[in-house]
């Protein structure tokens, strides 16, 4: 074979191969997504968003679940999030020339890539131990530290987006240094920074490692944040884990909802960044 | 009232002087018309540093109270450079400094103890590039005013009004003031900074290369603009554009590699400048 | 000139300006303080929870192998074991298959499809695992049980050495099938971070390669490998990271046996497995320590992938710029 033909045979090899390796990648999506239709689409119904979990071999819903879950997801965001921007202002706007700066950003990617359980044990030790039981707010202390990296990452980069001469314009007003951050600055990467929030949220909406041993999971329906809180994540791993077909069914019909809302954060942060609605100049 | 440039000697002379009608036109401003000029800016041995290298060595010149003041010269010359000095932007990033002093109204704005926002609520600046807050065109101006002064909402109006009204701008944004800066056109968006920078009714005007990014009809919206808010500010402007510089300006500074070469009245210098240098930059031989 | 009366007003004003911005910025300066502080305090208070273990068996635990609470006997290898062995797997697979896709999105597919075939894979990299977790158990699971590990105990377990690795009863749960399962989660992630890696290639420097007449293999193979490789370099380190410290897509899959063994066709454990599985229930002076204890060896092995991922970056952005 000559070289040249042997150069055309390796390459028609190596893209055929690539094809098959992105045809898999999609295979397993749809895999996937088709498996959660399947067993989760039946598992639904109007019952599940009214009825709280049930015990073995009874009828039941994922109401307590959700709840908790969106609950502590709330809490999360709402605690992790001016964190995050906070820091990520530090690091764009005035963090320059600092030994402070640099540090924290490999400390933020130590943090950001953290296996979530650990941070689960550290909350475990740090909260649950003093306060003598599982809550809810342990969990969304959890969840909160896995929020503030991917934040601050983000505000970071968006921060560094707006051009300097925006800030300079703003300066020249004689606009305080804080005033150019908050209500240019901010405004200007407002999109991008609502962007990254929605993309915390979607990542921390499916965890379940960081809940496993603060919020632990409460069969029963409960607003109480100093106690175990159900949530969709935990329940799912109990249920699936039983041998119960029940629960089983239940935990597919969590792990459908789980998803589907995810997909839609993701979507919709798409749709945010994406959107120019009249804040891009031309 | 236009005066024509023609050359003295013959263009087939040795020292030969570029053909009839490429030196600008020069008009005469009506410097002797409005008074004797007063101080309001003087400038002594002013050097600047980007880190280690001196990019401004030793400027000495004086700017005139309400009167324009042109600088010109080639690229990196320091003209933008020196502009920046005067409401200290420069300020904003570590490792530039500046030594000497610049006496606005015979007080030292280099010196340290100088409030910069007060500084900067004193002398506005218009960017080369147009940059709208992300906000209406109403905030947009309003901004700056809110930041130094407390005014009732009729008050307020009045001053947006006044300022659009000053840039040229209000017929065309007075239906639409809730709109998003940023919704405006290239020319426009300039001319809504510079209402942006009057409307805080600043004592000096700095404009750095103000249509060096826009079309033909905005930059000439943009001149003429120039020449009417000259009745009651100290304008100093950066240009690429020699004709810009001869139409509009009183005096003229002409710098190169970080000196002042020459300054003087804008006729002077346009039609019998001093300096070798500045002949061949006025004559296109160079920059 | 600003009115004398608005004058003054305005310098009072810049006065509470100058301590407002000192508030700000050195508000914005605490948090991001806090940030490290952070992580100083995870690793202090793993480290405390760590002690009474550490104190018990000091370093002897990172190779012993036995796991008995009952006679508070506790030893990571195992779960250490799991954890190496199933990334490896993870890598060894998710790796060239990410090559590809970002391959096949930046080189070959029509453009029309790149969006929607990126938004996929990027879809798939945002379900979260425990959606592979249940995935794995109630469907990869039964279907490797039943078809691929008989076949692969024919076929491989027979060949000498490494027949090693496939033999014992087809379980469908184990080290293999969580390394699958791994795999499946972290190679959209790698996928896409590599493919954005790639498209950031001058198109004049793809050009110029195509237009001396080489294929698209090497176009990828000799100008944008190289161009990319310090981007591809942490894409795949980072994967590593998720991968090493995955738990619910591990845990439903991999069996739970502490048990170290030859063949990956066996149950096992790894760190965050054990973690996820027994930490709710320990109870006895050792047990929750050395739970902790493998915590912190975990953090410990993710961190030191992630700090030698950027000293790499680091080190390989210096050559480059020299």
């Amino acid at each position: 074979m000559t070289l040249y033909t042997r150069r055309r045979a390796t390459n028609l090899v190596i893209l055929t191969l690539s094809l098959f390796a992105t045809g898999l990648g999609l295979l397993f999506l749809f895999l996937i997504l088709g498996a959660l239709l399947y067993h989760g689409l039946p598992a639904l119904s109007f019952g599940t968003f009214t009825h709280a979990t049930p015990a073995p071999g009874n009828q039941g819903g994922l109401s307590n679940a959700i709840y908790g879950s969106v609950v502590m997801t709330a809490v999360a965001t709402l605690v992790g999030t001016p964190v995050g921007i906070l820091t990520g202002t530090y690091l764009a706007e005035y963090g320059r020339g600092s030994w402070l700066a640099p540090v924290v950003r490999f400390v933020n990617d130590i943090l950001l890539s953290a296996p979530s359980i650990v941070i689960g044990v550290f909350v475990y030790t740090l909260v649950v131990v003093p306060m003598g039981h599982f809550s809810a707010w342990a969990g969304s202390i959890a969840l909160a530290i896995l929020v503030v990296p991917v934040v601050v990452r983000t505000s970071e980069d968006m921060l560094n987006l707006v051009p300097s001469g925006l800030r300079e314009a703003a300066f020249a007003l004689g606009t305080p240094g804080w005033k150019v951050v908050v209500m240019i600055t901010y405004r200007a990467a407002l999109q991008g920074m609502m962007t990254g929030v929605m993309l915390a949220v979607a990542r921390i909406a499916g965890e379940t490692a960081p809940l496993l041993f603060t919020a632990l999971n409460n069969q029963f329906s409960s607003a109480n944040m100093n106690g175990p809180m159900a949530n969709l994540p935990v329940v799912i791993f109990q249920f699936a884990m039983s041998p119960y077909a029940d629960w089983q069914r239940l935990a597919w019909g969590g792990a459908l909802l789980i998803t589907f809302a995810i997909l839609f954060l993701n979507i919709g942060a798409r749709f945010l960044a994406n959107w120019s609605g009249g804040s891009t100049s031309r | 009232m236009t005066i024509d440039v023609s050359p003295v000697d013959s263009p087939t002379q040795n020292s030969a002087r570029p053909p009839l009608g490429t030196a600008p036109m020069v008009s005469v401003n009506r410097t002797a018309e409005r008074g004797v000029p007063q101080t309001k800016v003087v400038i002594k041995d002013l050097r600047f540093y980007y880190k280690n290298y001196e990019a401004l060595k030793g400027i000495n010149l004086e700017l005139y109270d309400r009167r324009v003041t042109a600088f010109i010269g080639p690229s990196g010359c320091g003209k933008s450079t020196l502009l920046r000095i005067l409401n200290r932007i420069y300020d904003l990033y570590p490792g530039q400094r500046a030594t000497g002093q610049v006496l606005v109204d015979g007080k030292d704005i280099l010196d340290a103890r100088q409030d910069l926002n007060l500084l900067r609520a004193r002398i506005g600046m218009v960017f080369q590039k147009p940059t709208p807050f992300p906000m209406s065109i109403y905030d947009n101006i309003a901004f700056g005013i809110r930041l130094y002064e407390k005014l009732s909402a009729q008050e307020l109006d009045n001053r947006v009004e006044q300022a659009l009204r000053r840039a040229a701008l209000w017929d065309e944004v007075k239906d639409k003031l809730k709109q998003s800066g940023l919704s405006l056109s290239g020319g426009q968006q300039q001319r809504l900074c510079i209402a942006r920078a009057v409307a805080v009714k600043p004592e000096i005007l700095l404009l750095d290369e103000p249509c060096s990014a826009l079309d033909p009809l905005s930059t000439q919206r943009v001149e003429e603009l120039i020449a009417e808010l000259k009745s009651d500010y100290t304008i100093a402007i950066v240009t690429h554009n020699m004709q810009q510089a001869a139409r509009s300006s009183d005096y003229t500074a002409f710098m190169y590699l970080g000196q002042l070469i020459e300054f003087d009245e804008t006729e002077a210098i346009f039609t019998h400048p001093k300096e070798r240098q500045t002949e061949d930059y006025i004559t296109g031989r160079f920059g | 000139m600003v009115e004398t009366a608005a004058f003054s007003h305005a310098s009072q004003r810049s006065g509470r300006h100058r301590l407002e911005d000192a508030i700000f910025r050195n508000a914005t300066r605490g948090f991001a303080i806090f940030v490290l502080l952070l992580l100083a305090a995870i690793m202090i208070s793993l480290l405390v929870g760590a002690l009474p273990a550490i104190r018990a068996f000091g370093f002897a635990f990172l190779w012993d192998q036995s796991w008995n609470p009952v006679k508070d006997l506790f030893g990571g290898a195992p779960a250490i074991y799991g954890t190496l062995v199933t990334s490896l797997i993870a890598m060894l697979i998710a790796v060239p298959v990410a090559l590809g896709v970002a391959m096949f999105l930046t080189e070959l597919c029509p453009p029309p499809l790149r969006r929607p075939i990126g938004i996929l894979i990027e879809l798939l990299a945002a379900i979260p695992s425990i959606i592979y977790g249940i995935w794995g158990l109630f469907i990869l699971a039964p279907f490797l049980q039943e078809t691929v590990q008989p076949f692969l105990g024919a076929t491989l377990g027979a060949v000498p050495l490494l027949g090693v690795l496939f033999s014992g009863p087809p379980l469908g749960l184990g080290m293999l099938t969580a390394g699958l399962i791994l795999a499946a989660m972290v190679l959209p992630f790698i996928a896409a971070v590599t493919r954005d890696v790639f498209m950031t290639v001058p198109a004049i420097l793809r050009e110029s390669a195509y237009g001396v007449g080489c294929t698209t293999a090497e176009v990828v193979r000799d100008i944008v490998l190289p161009y990319t490789r310090v981007g591809v370099v942490g894409g795949v380190m980072l994967g590593l990271g998720r991968a090493l410290g995955e738990t619910m897509a591990v845990t439903f899959v991999i069996g739970n046996a502490h048990r170290v063994s030859a063949s990956l066709l066996a149950p096992g454990t790894t760190i965050s497995a054990t973690l996820a599985n027994e930490f709710s229930e320990a109870v006895g002076p050792l047990y929750i320590p050395s739970l902790i204890l493998l915590g912190f060896i975990l953090f410990i092995i993710t961190f030191a992938v992630l700090a030698a991922a950027k000293l790499m970056l680091l080190r390989l952005d210096r050559q480059a710029a020299k």
